[in-house]
């Protein structure tokens, strides 16, 4: 009964559906049958068990295969995205606007902030350029 | 000379459609005859196997059914569907192109250690 805590503590992670349900009985009752076969070849119990355990190998793949076509990445990338252009234009607005304040403050018979200020703004539209270019790819 | 899976990873599927179209089996015993087929030298991991089947399970190349109770359990058994046979044998000549061809260049033991000037 070991292995069959230990394949649902592996598991835990993934949210519960027939699927899963249907291939961790199958998991487990093949471990269970390697141990067996194992424990026939002259080890005892623990190593057994231990072995079949950790030949089980990497089951990421498998997860993500159980959770479908991982919807939190997708979703989460379109929403970093945003955040990311969100911040570009607040912080190139915060830049352009102290120096606003700097020319009409110290300056303000030459209008200069003009010219700083297309350099400031290639940030959020790279940022933006970035965000269009990734919105189609993630849609499919 | 032990095989990883890596190496194998694109005629995996191949050579899982070739035990089930021998016979129904459940996935235990899959890689069971790997291991005695292969004389342990190709050694699949069980992550490995599940996630291939499951693979070609979503694809449609072979369908499963609950089998007879073997070990006290009911089995989930593993059979190939007509396209998964067809893809089978799609698969098992482009390997054996593969073979060939790197054959023909790396078996040529004669003029390995010809240095050109």
């Amino acid at each position: 009964m070991k292995i069959r805590q230990h394949v649902e503590e592996m598991f835990r992670d993934v949210p519960d559906s027939d699927e899963k349900q249907s291939l961790l009985g199958e998991m487990i009752a093949d471990a269970e049958e390697k141990a067996a076969d194992l424990m026939a070849d002259g080890k005892d119990e623990e190593d057994a068990v231990n072995k079949a355990l950790v030949e089980l190998g990497d089951l990421s793949e498998i997860k993500l295969n159980l959770m479908g076509v991982s919807p939190r990445r997708a979703g989460g990338g379109q929403r970093r995205r945003r955040n990311n252009l969100l911040y570009s234009v607040i912080g190139s607005l915060l830049i352009i606007a102290l120096m606003v304040f700097i020319n009409l403050y110290y300056s303000p018979d030459t209008i200069w902030f003009v010219y700083p200020m297309f350099g400031v703004i290639w940030w959020p539209l790279s940022v933006f350029l970035h965000y269009l270019n990734h919105r189609d790819g993630d849609g499919k | 000379m032990a095989i990883s899976a890596d190496l194998i990873r694109g005629h995996l599927d191949a050579i899982l459609l070739r035990l089930l179209m021998e016979k129904d089996r459940y996935g235990y015993e899959i890689a069971k005859e790997i291991g005695l087929r292969t004389e342990g030298r190709l050694e699949i991991k069980e992550a490995t196997l599940y996630a291939a089947i499951q693979r070609l399970e979503r694809n449609k190349l072979i369908v499963s059914y609950s089998g007879q109770v073997t070990h006290g359990r009911a089995r989930k058994y593993y059979k190939p569907t007509p396209g998964g046979r067809a893809y089978y044998r799609e698969k098992r000549l482009e390997w054996l192109a593969i073979k060939d061809v790197i054959d023909k260049i790396l078996e040529d033991e004669t003029s390995e250690n010809q240095t050109t000037r």
